[in-house]
């Protein structure tokens, strides 16, 4: 459902709200279905928001967006879909490691995708936003 | 403390529903939109109150360091006070309840995380902000709302010439077949007979429904064979349709083909007054379209009985 809408609606994105309002649908199901998750982003948030200038919003698509001196480190829409901005070259090394995937729409950019649905995901994501983290600060 | 503040915000924010529902039907009211209840429910009563409602709740749970289940469970808590409080407060049937249900806990869910960030924030300014634009845009869509007003259309080929489809158009005997729409059966009224005073143009015609409800008709275009369209002159009072949906109109329109088979077009007119219509008309579409197949589907089985 969340890679239909990403795929074939992504324009209503630019509708006020509407985003955050599907991400609180997401975050239904998440809840049912997949309530660790929920868990996951809860300590991802505490590890970062314990580093020195982060702080913490809503993201303007939905999800929880982590920034540090008003520079965005990273997002985690509610199915455990985390986005970080890195360099491209920092990218393909970490795509040809086969961990981490293609922006879900900014392909071709230094963004990339990595669903987190383990506690081993959990620490990798960590990870990749603390590299984003050193890159922006 | 926990469990009372948490209590405490489900309270407020259902407090503060029930008062700006009750302020936003009585300005479109005052603002002349009349319908058997006063007033429509506009379209910030389904998004932005149950997003104030969630922002508001998180308020009342900011110090309490809940995690994201707890905040998405409580959520769910508040927005099933708030459903429960619509049957109660806006004796809403229980069909209403479910088309309303995934709107409340989406966007509950959605302002309680909304709220949980501002709040992490303390930016004071910036919080009374939001809310008072979302409260002033809730005002001013009292006094812009419009009822919606649609039409459906649903056609089928019957395999049986026009006049021999006629006869089951105008009226026709019970329908027995089991409901295959899933609100129907869940217990959603579904069309089961029609009944006519006369076989004439300006004759009462009573479309009966499976709880005992009539819609009283009266035929407006009486044409043998091909067109007959009826309007609705008075729908039954209850809870699931009152101010909600008015039923105007209904049309069969009969088209013999040549070949010994029917195009039959079944179409019905109605007015909404439930938002957002995006929303609201995807299930009243849908539903006027199961009643329309139902009686269709009853019809070609009457008329291709004996061909």
């Amino acid at each position: 459902m969340f890679e239909f809408t990403v795929k074939y609606l992504n324009v209503l994105k630019n509708i006020p709200f509407l985003p955050h309002i599907f991400d609180g649908f997401v975050k239904l199901h998440t809840f049912i279905f997949r309530r660790e998750i929920l868990h996951f982003i809860d300590e991802i948030e505490k590890a970062v928001l314990s580093w020195s200038g982060t702080s913490l919003k809503t993201h303007r698509y939905g999800g929880l967006e982590f920034d540090v001196n008003n520079k965005e480190i990273g997002h985690i829409h509610s199915n455990g879909l985390m986005d970080v901005l890195l360099k491209k070259e920092i990218k393909a090394q970490l795509i040809r490691e086969g961990r981490i995937q293609d922006h879900h729409t900014f392909a071709n950019s230094g963004w990339i995708s990595f669903y987190i649905k383990t506690e081993a995901d959990k620490n990798y994501a960590l990870e990749l936003l603390e590299y984003s983290y050193i890159l922006k600060n | 403390m926990k469990a009372q503040k948490i209590l405490t915000g489900i309270v407020v924010a259902n407090t503060f529903a029930i008062l700006t529902i009750a302020f936003t039907k009585w300005l479109s009211w005052h603002h002349g939109l009349l319908n058997d209840l006063g007033g429509v429910f506009i379209y910030s009563d389904f998004i932005i109150v149950p997003i104030l409602m969630g922002i508001i709740a998180a308020y009342f749970w900011r110090d309490l360091s809940l995690s994201g289940g707890k905040y998405t469970l409580f959520a769910i808590c508040n927005a099933t006070v708030a459903i429960v409080g619509a049957s109660i407060f806006l004796k809403e049937g229980y069909i209403c309840l479910i088309i309303i249900s995934p709107l409340l806990f989406g966007f509950t869910i959605g302002g309680t995380f909304i709220g949980k960030v501002m709040f992490k924030k303390n930016k004071n300014t910036l919080n009374v902000s939001v809310i008072s634009l979302l409260l002033i845009v809730t005002t001013l869509d009292a006094f812009t709302a419009k009822p919606y007003e649609n039409m459906v259309s649903d056609t089928m080929t019957i395999n049986a010439p026009s006049e021999k489809v006629w006869q089951y158009v105008v009226a026709y005997e019970p329908i027995k077949e089991k409901e295959n729409y899933w609100l129907f059966q869940a217990g959603m009224p579904s069309p089961v007979q029609s009944t006519v005073d006369c076989f004439c143009q300006g004759g009462g015609r009573k479309c009966i429904f499976s709880n005992g409800y009539v819609f009283d008709e009266k035929m407006v275009v009486y044409k043998p064979n091909i067109d007959l369209t009826f309007d609705i002159t008075h729908q039954p009072r209850d809870p699931e349709i009152m101010g909600h949906i008015d039923i105007l109109r209904g049309q069969f329109l009969l088209k013999d083909n040549g070949d010994g088979t029917t195009t039959l077009t079944g179409n019905s007119w109605y007015r909404l007054y439930v938002m957002p219509t995006w929303y609201f008309d995807t299930w009243a579409s849908s539903i006027t379209r199961n009643v329309h197949l139902r009686v269709m589907e009853h019809i070609k089985k009457l008329s291709e009985k004996n061909v």
